[in-house]
Parts: C-alpha cells; sequence; structure tokens
C-alpha cells in the first residue's frame, strides 16, 4: 500500500472509531501509534514514546490552558457570576427583554474570566435561569438566551480553544487575543439586539423592563468592581505586554482564589470541586493533544495534509470558495463534535489548504483571522442539534423545559452568528484591526 | 461528548459489598485523591509564577527559575489527572451514532474503550520507564536549578500505574453494566437503572 493510500484508510479507521464512541483522544493516539508502526515499523516509535508525553506536556505555552482553567473554575465557586448578573440587570433590565439582554452581558463577562463554554452556560445558567423564570419570560427565550450566551466565551480572553488554535498553528496567543476582541464584542452586541427584536416581534416572550432605584443601581455597578479589576490586570496586562500569558493566568488564579477567601465565597468542596473541574478539564485537552501530535507523526509522513492541499488548490476554485467550503465543513463537523476536539483534529489538515490561498492578507493575518472564523463556526455546534452541549447543559439546569423548547429559543441566536460569521469572513478588517493596531 | 459529573461528597447508595468492591472503592478514592494533589501542584505553581512575576514588576527580581519550574511540574501535574479523567469520563466521545442504543451496548462500547486505555498506559507505562533510565543514565537538567530531568518520571509513572488501574475499574464496571449489573464505584460514567 502506497503510503498516502495508508494515511487515508487511516482516517477511515478514526472516524469509525470515533462514530463507536472511543474516547476521540485515544482514537488519535491508536491511528497514529498503528499508522506509525506499520509505515515504518516499531523501533523508532518506541523510542519516541520514551519521552515523547513528557516533551509534549512540559510545554510552557501549554502551561497556560491549566492555569486559565483553574481560574475559570475558581471564579465559578466564587459568586462573582451573581455580581456580574446583577450589574448587568441593574443597567439593562428597564429595557423590555431587559432581563435577557442582562444575562447575555452577564456570560460576555463571565467568559472575561472563564475559558469554558460549557463552565459559562452551567455557571450563568444557575443564576440567571430562575431570574428569567420569575420574570415569566417564555422558557424556550429564557434556555436559549442562555445557551447562546455560554457561546461568547469562545472569543472574549481567556479562551481555551483560542488558545489551543494558537498553538496549534503556531501563531502569537496575544495576538490571538488582539483579534478575537472586536468579534467577540460585535456577538455580544448582536446578540442584544437580537433579543430586542425578537420581544418586539414576539411581545409575549419577554416582560416590559423595570427600572431600578438609584441605590441599586449604584451597588449592583460597585458589584462589577471585582470582575472588572481581575480582568484589567490578567488580560489588560498581557495586551499590554507587562507579562505572557501563563504568569497573567496564574495571577488571575491567585486573585480569584483572594477574592474568594476574602469575600468567605470559596469553600473547601468549591475549591475541590475546582481542582476536579481542572482535573476533568485539563487532562482530557492534553490527552487530546498527545494524539494529536502522534497522529501527526503518521500522517505527515503519509502526506495527507498536503494532498488535502493540492487537491483543493488544484480544484479550480477560488480562494473565498474554498473558504465557504471550509466553514461548511466545520459547521457539519462542529455539529458532531464538541468544539475543541473539532480544532485539535482538523486544523492540521485545513490549515495547510489555507495557507496556500490568497485573501490579500500576509500569512500571518490569514491565520489569525482564519482561525476567529472557524472557531466562531465549530462553536455554533455548541447550540445546534444534535449535540448541542450547551442546550444539553441548560436542559439539565430546567428540566421543565423540552430540549426542543430550547433549540428553538436558540434559533435567533443562531441566524445572528450566521450572519456574524459572514461579515468576519467577508470582511477580515473586524479581525485585524486590533492587531494592527497593537504591532 | 460525556460529562458526567462525579462528585465525591455525593451521598452513596449501598453498593455490592464484596471485597472486590471494596478494593475498588479504595483505589478509586486513591486516584481522586491523585488528582487532587495534582490540582493543588497547579495552584502552588500559580502562586510561585505569581510571586515571580509580581516581584519582577516591583523589584525588576523575578524567581529565576519559575519558568523551568513551571514547565517540569506541570507536566506531571497534567500526568497526575489523567487516571481520574479515565475514571470519571472525562474523555470526550462523540455519542451522536450511539444515542439510540441500549445502556448494555453503550457500556459494551466502554468496555472496547477501556481495552484501549489499557493498552496504552501498558505501552506508555513500560516506554516512559526505560525512557526515565535512559534520562538517569545521560543526564540532563533544567537551566537553573539544575534538577535532573529524571525527577519528572517516578510521579508520572505512577500515575501511569493508576491510569491502568483506573482503565481496569472502567473495564470491570463497563462489563458489569453491560450486564444489567450495578457498576462497583460512583465515580465511573456507568449508568444502570438499579
Amino acid at each position: 500500500m502506497d503510503s498516502l493510500a495508508l494515511g487515508l484508510v487511516g482516517l477511515v479507521v478514526l472516524l469509525g472509531l470515533i462514530a463507536i464512541r472511543v474516547p476521540i483522544a485515544y482514537t488519535m493516539i491508536l491511528v497514529g501509534i498503528g499508522g506509525t508502526w506499520i509505515q515504518s515499523g516499531p523501533l523508532i516509535l518506541l523510542n519516541q514514546l520514551k519521552d515523547l508525553a513528557y516533551a509534549q506536556f512540559s510545554n510552557y505555552d501549554l502551561s497556560v490552558l491549566p492555569m486559565f482553567i483553574l481560574m475559570g473554575g475558581l471564579a465559578s465557586q466564587t459568586g462573582l457570576s451573581r455580581d456580574l448578573f446583577r450589574g448587568a440587570n441593574a443597567w439593562l433590565g428597564r429595557f423590555r427583554g431587559g432581563v435577557a439582554m442582562a444575562a447575555i452581558a452577564a456570560c460576555a463577562g463571565f467568559g472575561a474570566l472563564s475559558g469554558s463554554s460549557t463552565a459559562t452556560a452551567s455557571t450563568m445558567g444557575s443564576v440567571a435561569l430562575p431570574e428569567l423564570r420569575r420574570y415569566r419570560y417564555a422558557p424556550s427565550l429564557a434556555t436559549g438566551t442562555i445557551a447562546a450566551g455560554g457561546t461568547l466565551g469562545i472569543l472574549i480572553p481567556p479562551s481555551v480553544v483560542l488558545i489551543v488554535y494558537a498553538i496549534i498553528v503556531e501563531t502569537n496567543i496575544v495576538t490571538m487575543f488582539a483579534a478575537a476582541l472586536i468579534p467577540g464584542i460585535l456577538a455580544a452586541l448582536m446578540f442584544l439586539i437580537t433579543i430586542a427584536i425578537y420581544v418586539r416581534a414576539v411581545p409575549a416572550s419577554g416582560p416590559e423592563g423595570q427600572k431600578v432605584p438609584g441605590s441599586e443601581l449604584w451597588s449592583a455597578t460597585l458589584g462589577l468592581v471585582p470582575v472588572i479589576v481581575i480582568f484589567g490586570i490578567v488580560i489588560g496586562g498581557i495586551y499590554a505586554g507587562i507579562y505572557n500569558p501563563t504568569p497573567a493566568a496564574a495571577i488571575g488564579v491567585f486573585l480569584v482564589a483572594v477574592y474568594g477567601i476574602v469575600r468567605g465565597k470559596l469553600s473547601w468542596s468549591g475549591f475541590k470541586s475546582a481542582l476536579l473541574d481542572t482535573a476533568r478539564m485539563s487532562g482530557m485537552i492534553f490527552l487530546i493533544l498527545l494524539g494529536a501530535e502522534l497522529l501527526k507523526i503518521f500522517m505527515a509522513r503519509a502526506g495527507v495534509p498536503q494532498a488535502a492541499a493540492d487537491f483543493l488548490q488544484t480544484s479550480g476554485l477560488g480562494a473565498f470558495e474554498i473558504l465557504a467550503l471550509v466553514i461548511v465543513v466545520f459547521l457539519i463537523f462542529g455539529c458532531l463534535m464538541d468544539s475543541l476536539s473539532m480544532v485539535i483534529l482538523a486544523i492540521p489538515f485545513f490549515w495547510p489548504v489555507i495557507a496556500g490561498l490568497d485573501f490579500g492578507l500576509s500569512p500571518e493575518e490569514t491565520k489569525i483571522w482564519f482561525g476567529v472564523v472557524i472557531l466562531v463556526t465549530v462553536e455554533l455546534g455548541l447550540i445546534t442539534p444534535p449535540v448541542g452541549l450547551n442546550v444539553f447543559i441548560i436542559n439539565s439546569l430546567a428540566k421543565d423545559v423540552p430540549m426542543r423548547q430550547t433549540f428553538k429559543g436558540v434559533m435567533p441566536f443562531f441566524a445572528s452568528e450566521i450572519v456574524r460569521i459572514i461579515l468576519l469572513a467577508a470582511f477580515p478588517a473586524i479581525t485585524l484591526a486590533v492587531p494592527r493596531l497593537l504591532q | 461528548m460525556s460529562t458526567e459529573k462525579a462528585d465525591p461528597g455525593v451521598a452513596t447508595a449501598p453498593r455490592p459489598d464484596t471485597p472486590l468492591a471494596k478494593v475498588i472503592a479504595g483505589l478509586s478514592r486513591v486516584i481522586v485523591f491523585w488528582a487532587l494533589l495534582g490540582g493543588l501542584g497547579a495552584c502552588a505553581l500559580a502562586l510561585m509564577t505569581t510571586y515571580s512575576a509580581v516581584s519582577n514588576l516591583l523589584f525588576a527580581a523575578p524567581f529565576s527559575a519559575d519558568y523551568e519550574l513551571m514547565k517540569h511540574v506541570i507536566a506531571v501535574v497534567i500526568f497526575m489527572f489523567l487516571p481520574y479523567c479515565q475514571l470519571v469520563g472525562a474523555n470526550v466521545t462523540v455519542d451522536i451514532f450511539t444515542e439510540g442504543m441500549s445502556e448494555a451496548k453503550k457500556a459494551a462500547m466502554g468496555v472496547f474503550s477501556s481495552l484501549f486505555a489499557i493498552a496504552f498506559s501498558l505501552l506508555l507505562l513500560r516506554q516512559m520507564w526505560l525512557g526515565m533510565w535512559s534520562y538517569v543514565r545521560y543526564p540532563e537538567v533544567t537551566p537553573v536549578l539544575q534538577l535532573p530531568l529524571w525527577t519528572a518520571f517516578p510521579p508520572i509513572l505512577v500515575s501511569l500505574g493508576l491510569l491502568l488501574i483506573a482503565s481496569l475499574i472502567t473495564l470491570i464496571d463497563g462489563i458489569r453494566a453491560a450486564r444489567g449489573r450495578a457498576p462497583f464505584t460512583h465515580h465511573t460514567p456507568f449508568q444502570t437503572a438499579e
């Protein structure tokens, strides 16, 4: 068998194993090891395995991941989410549909503390859902809002998937963070507008707003100060070039923990579950990264990514047509797989395709812009059937709302996201403005 | 994707009260403890790095070994998380094609996955054991503290040993669940109608 054919067989086996519910990390490890073994015998491979995993895990750039995950895990346990919601509600609650708007703003705010969409959805869900129900919002709008709000975290720094993308394509994490800023804020604004339009179109879905008294406005706004300070020190420090992402994340862990302890909000059991959440998520990510490394060794030797790039580049399609095709592929697979696995698994195959195309941008700019577009795309899988993970999480928090209702409630936000993907893909300047400014 | 949460503090229903069940419950606790220890390690790294960054900002005097300690220790910490991930089913799967299947069939597929995990942990345990000895024979050290790189390996090997044990536990619980019997521990993601 020639090596390209072997690589393609490997891909088929990979997808087959994924389909029968073998964890994605193990399918990549198995196909990577098996393929390399067949390609070039066991000796080199066994030798590599002696320190490949240690070398891979003892990577300073990657160490930012467990740090940010720990920071987010602690933030979930310290009541910061409640303060965020209260502060947002004091300002936005006066509008029709305002409590839902406040939930979106609070999700965006929590996304600034946590790198995980699902953590944002579950943390904000437990705070905002009861409020939305209390104000008699339509159940589908209530659950749909939180599920969609959770996706905001993918672009608002710190984002785990964003960091992983930056590491895979070897670009600067700080530039990636800068690039994600405007698209992230754009998403939050578009969600707010979506709610405003929706509650006007379907007045029964969201009640009139209520203005809060001045004293509540003042104290609720004060409650936002810790989040703003923490975000300012951590992410602001990164943007300003005061420290690298890893120290920034470590400082974030420290600040959130100190806040939790001083305010008496961080209990021992809360601390323990933050640690175990960190263990679950970090372990899962690093095992997939190890699998990706093994798969890469095999696939690169088989020449599969290069063959894919050659195939598409000689297909006669234009650059933006190929991009559209790639977006559709990510959209479909993003619906079947979680965003992180999707990025780690597929970017190594698709990035060479995109890198060879001319979008009128420098190679570095293409990397950053493509990353932002693709992350927004895969994140949509969190709120679409069949496996919209955020919808599942919200469903477990609001058991009386049928899943179908939540998927229905998410639809306006889905439409808003499609518009955003088109905007981001058509106008790279939206993404590249801040990185260009920082240069 | 599985997001089954295993809360170690959850009230425990009676489990099969056999010696094997007790051994498995004990080993599960060790695995959870090991992950918590790793988490504390991550906290210690965060503290150390914060200290170094602040000291650098205020006194232009960073802790010069912060970079290498982070690299060295975070690798150990990640390995310490792996057995827990295996035990609670944190490794993501794609469930869409198997959603309609019975719990017993899903458990059977879980058994299949556990076999991979066993094979992987055995292979890595053997190779990294050899890897440790080559680092002992041809020492490499970290730049500032002159810490030999092999020092990361003993806790990593313990972690891989626990990963093997965790995979065996998920294998046993998977087989039990496939037969419609109650799993031995509350940690593994296998569910049966009890």
